[in-house]
Order: structure tokens, then C-alpha cells, then sequence
């Protein structure tokens, strides 16, 4: 690397891209090699060991959640969290109470179609709905919670089942384009948003990522907020809002985490 | 090279294989070794473009996390387009990089490819002489790109007046692919190459 002042000159030979990407790839490791994909149900005690040394606004908040919730299960900050904690935390919901598996089972097989008559190659959209059906299926023979964490912990079965949901997500607000093209910033289609901020890996969601996984799934969530704002509570967002979800995800700016209610 | 990539990586080849493209000579995929990390693709150039005719070679490498992120693909076959290094073959094209997507595959990358040569995205160039040339001289720019095509790509298309300055730089002794990129690079002015090719 040039020492600092030196001038920046453009060497035509170099490959620049090759060597961000290669710097990316150091940086996930990185992350990989620190936290599990999903961890264990860890106790609140456990976020409230990291905001040891935080101001009151935090200490405040986690005392609030400590009042609401038994433990937490923290996610890799890899991008892909919300959809790690959603998928983890709807079919670990299934385990425990199995009456609208049926139905999700039955959304799930039908999306397959869907997906490929929006014209998602008919070839890999195949192959991910495939491995994301045998989870369910795992689910439906009622295995246990440690093999539901083995499959989130296995780098290569917890991105398929992440690819799926990112394409479930493209695939709803593309069908409701006309309603979501209000949202998207910037001057972009809802396809082209999909290309960029949904379908690609390790692209962080936001609420409109939300709302179509909920939507489409039928599966509601809720959100408690921990951020900054001045409050001694969690700000709460229940998906859609006049639900009643059995999912609770924590989110702290950028990130997802798993909640268990008292 | 990690199961996942390896087995996706083996039913894409098939599909490349038996896809209507290939039918039509327009794309396809051949193994180098019997590894599957390494792949080596070939594209025609589309029809009314400089690049008609042409035969492209790509160099494609699967990584381990493929498909969860993309092939490292870069043209082996010199050519001359905004979003492609004349030097190096490497290529500036979003789906390559942060538009990747898993639900993509190698057919939608050399797809992608034929299109870019169809329709080059000067903005976020790879070249930056080739894309100012682009858009401040497209006329030089398009005989250029089939001058190209016509040595490197085997393309039909003959451009004479170039062939024949080239020629003469190389009778003064230079190498005739130094000569063709500093004739290239400075529109084709026999001096200004010169000059170049000198210092």
C-alpha cells in the first residue's frame, strides 16, 4: 500500500476491482471467524455485558427489554442477518406449535411458480426452493432445535435458505410494483431495486424488505427499535400493525437479533 | 472447491450445454481441467455492432463460495470496449461484482456479456481512453472496435486505411500489437503514436 502522501498514480495492469473484492472477502472472514451464523439462546444478561460500558439511553433500554424478554439468539453481522433471525425464528416457531405449518408449507410449494413467471431462471429458482422445502420438511417431522440451529450454522444450507427469502422478497414487491415504486428512493423501478438492494447477498434490509417477507409469508413480526432516540423504551413496530406476531426481532441500527418473550 | 459450487457449477454446464444460445453458436462453456474451478466461456459478437463476427474468449474462475458470490470472468480475446480493459481483459459489469446474485448463473453472465457488447456503458468505464474515445469520437471509436475484432477476435469485417498504418509503424520495427494500442489510444495519428511509442 502507498505510504500516506505519496500520490496516487493508476497502474493500467493492476485489476482494482480484484483487489477490493479480495479486501471484502478478508473482512467477511473475518466476521466468520468470530460468531456463529445463529448462536445459542443466549440470556439477556449477555447484551447487557456489551452496553457495560454504555451511556443511560441503552441502559435504560435493555433494562426495558430484560422486563419483556427471557433470552436472545445474536446473528452474524454479515448482511443477511434479518433474514437469518426471520427464518430461523419462524420455523423454530413451528417446532413449538406446528397449526399454521400446513399453510406456510402450502404458500411456500406455490411460490416456486411464481417466482419462475416473473421470469427468475427456472434452473436455480428450482434448486433453492428445493433445499428450502426440505427444512420444512425437517420441521414437519419435528426435528429437533439443535438440528434447526446445525442447518442455520452450516454456511452453505444458511445462504440457501437466505437466497430463498431474498427471492420471495423480490418476488413480492415485484408483483405489488405499483404500490411499492412510491417507496424506493432515488429514480429507480422496483426491479431494479430488487437487483440491487434485494437480490444480491449481504445487502442489508430495511422496512419495505420487511414488509414483503411478512406479507408474503403471512407471517407476522415484531421490531423492537434500540437506538439512539431519547426514551427509557424500545420503540415497537409490529409487521403488519395490527397483528399480533409471535416472531420478535431485536434491531440495533444495521443489525437483526433474535427475542423470546417472558 | 467447496460441494455446494462444485455441484452447482456441474448442472449449470449442463444447462449452458443444451441452452438454445448454444444451438445457435451464439454462447458457450467448455471445462479446462476436471476440477470445475475453471471454465472457459466463448461469446459472439452481436450482430450490428463492431464486434459482429467476432469470436470472444472469457477466462472464468469459480470460487468456493460460488454461487453466493460471482465468477471471476475477464476476457482472454484482446478487444476494444469502454467496459473492458484493452490491457488486461478485465471487465466492469454490476453483475460481476455487487449486482451478483445466486439465482444467476453462467448463462446469465455470458447473456450479460453479449449485451454489454451490444450496449457499453461509457459512465463506469474499465478503459478510460476507450470510453472518452467513446464518447467524443464515436466514428474513431467504432472502426477501432472492428479493427480489433478483425485481428484478435477473427471477425470478417477488414478496416484497410488502419490495417495499412499499422503496417507501417510496425515496418519501422515495433511490435505490431504496441502499435495497434498507441495508434488506438491516440486516434489513429501516426506522429502522436510514434511519439508514444519512442518515449
Amino acid at each position: 500500500m502507498a505510504a500516506e502522501g505519496d500520490k496516487f498514480v493508476y497502474d493500467p495492469e493492476r485489476n482494482y476491482d480484484d483487489a477490493t473484492l479480495a479486501q471484502i472477502r478478508v473482512m467477511e472472514n473475518e466476521i466468520a471467524s468470530q460468531n456463529n451464523i445463529v448462536s445459542e439462546r443466549l440470556s439477556m444478561q449477555n447484551l447487557k455485558d456489551e452496553y457495560a460500558d454504555a451511556d443511560d439511553v441503552f441502559k435504560l433500554k435493555i433494562k426495558d427489554l430484560e422486563s419483556r424478554y427471557h433470552y436472545m439468539r445474536r446473528t452474524r453481522g454479515d448482511g443477511n442477518c434479518f433474514y437469518r433471525a426471520f427464518g430461523f425464528a419462524c420455523l423454530e416457531m413451528f417446532l413449538a406449535d406446528s397449526k399454521n405449518l400446513p399453510r406456510f408449507k402450502d404458500v411456500a410449494q406455490k411460490s416456486r411458480d411464481e417466482l419462475v413467471s416473473l421470469g427468475f431462471p427456472q434452473f436455480t429458482i428450482e434448486d433453492f426452493h428445493e433445499s428450502f422445502m426440505d427444512v420444512i420438511e425437517k420441521i414437519e417431522k419435528q426435528c429437533s432445535v439443535t438440528e434447526l440451529s446445525d442447518i442455520f450454522n452450516n454456511q452453505g444450507l444458511s445462504d440457501y435458505i437466505v437466497v430463498y427469502l431474498r427471492l420471495l422478497v423480490s418476488g413480492y414487491l415485484q408483483k405489488e410494483a405499483e404500490f411499492f415504486v412510491n417507496f424506493i428512493e432515488g429514480e429507480r423501478t422496483v426491479k431494479e431495486f430488487c437487483n440491487q438492494e434485494v437480490e444480491p447477498m449481504g445487502k442489508e434490509s430495511d422496512h419495505i424488505h420487511i414488509i414483503a417477507l411478512t406479507s408474503t409469508l403471512g407471517i407476522p413480526v415484531r421490531v423492537e427499535y434500540m437506538d439512539r432516540v431519547d426514551s427509557s423504551k424500545c420503540t415497537q413496530h409490529n409487521f403488519p400493525e395490527d397483528s399480533q406476531p409471535s416472531i420478535v426481532l431485536l434491531y440495533r441500527p444495521g443489525h437483526y437479533d433474535i427475542l423470546y418473550s417472558r | 472447491m467447496a460441494n455446494i459450487a462444485e455441484a452447482r457449477i456441474k448442472r449449470e454446464f449442463k444447462e449452458v450445454v443444451k441452452s438454445e444460445e448454444v444451438a445457435k453458436c451464439h454462447i458457450k462453456v467448455e471445462l479446462v481441467n476436471d476440477t470445475f474451478t475453471e471454465l472457459r466461456g466463448e461469446i459472439a459478437g452481436p450482430p450490428d455492432t463492431p464486434y459482429e463476427g467476432g469470436n470472444f474468449i472469457l477466462e472464468i474462475k469459480i470460487p468456493d463460495t460460488y454461487p453466493f458470490n460471482p465468477p471471476k470472468v475477464k476476457f482472454v480475446t484482446k478487444i476494444w470496449h469502454p467496459n473492458i480493459s484493452s490491457v488486461t481483459g478485465a471487465i466492469c459489469l454490476d453483475i460481476l461484482k455487487d449486482q451478483w446474485a445466486a439465482a444467476m448463473t453462467l448463462r446469465t453472465v455470458l447473456l450479460s456479456l453479449q449485451a454489454l457488447l451490444a450496449a457499453a456503458e461509457p459512465d463506469d468505464p474499465q478503459d478510460a481512453v476507450v470510453a472518452k474515445q467513446y464518447k467524443e469520437n464515436p466514428k474513431i471509436f467504432q472502426d477501432t472496435a472492428k479493427h480489433w475484432t478483425h485481428v484478435y477476435a477473427g471477425g470478417p469485417n477488414r478496416t484497410p486505411e488502419l490495417d495499412a498504418k499499422v503496417a507501417q509503424l510496425s515496418g519501422m520495427g515495433f511490435d505490431a500489437n504496441k502499435v495497434r494500442v498507441a495508434l488506438s489510444s491516440h486516434s489513429w495519428d501516426a506522429e502522436r503514436a510514434t511519439e508514444y511509442l519512442i518515449s
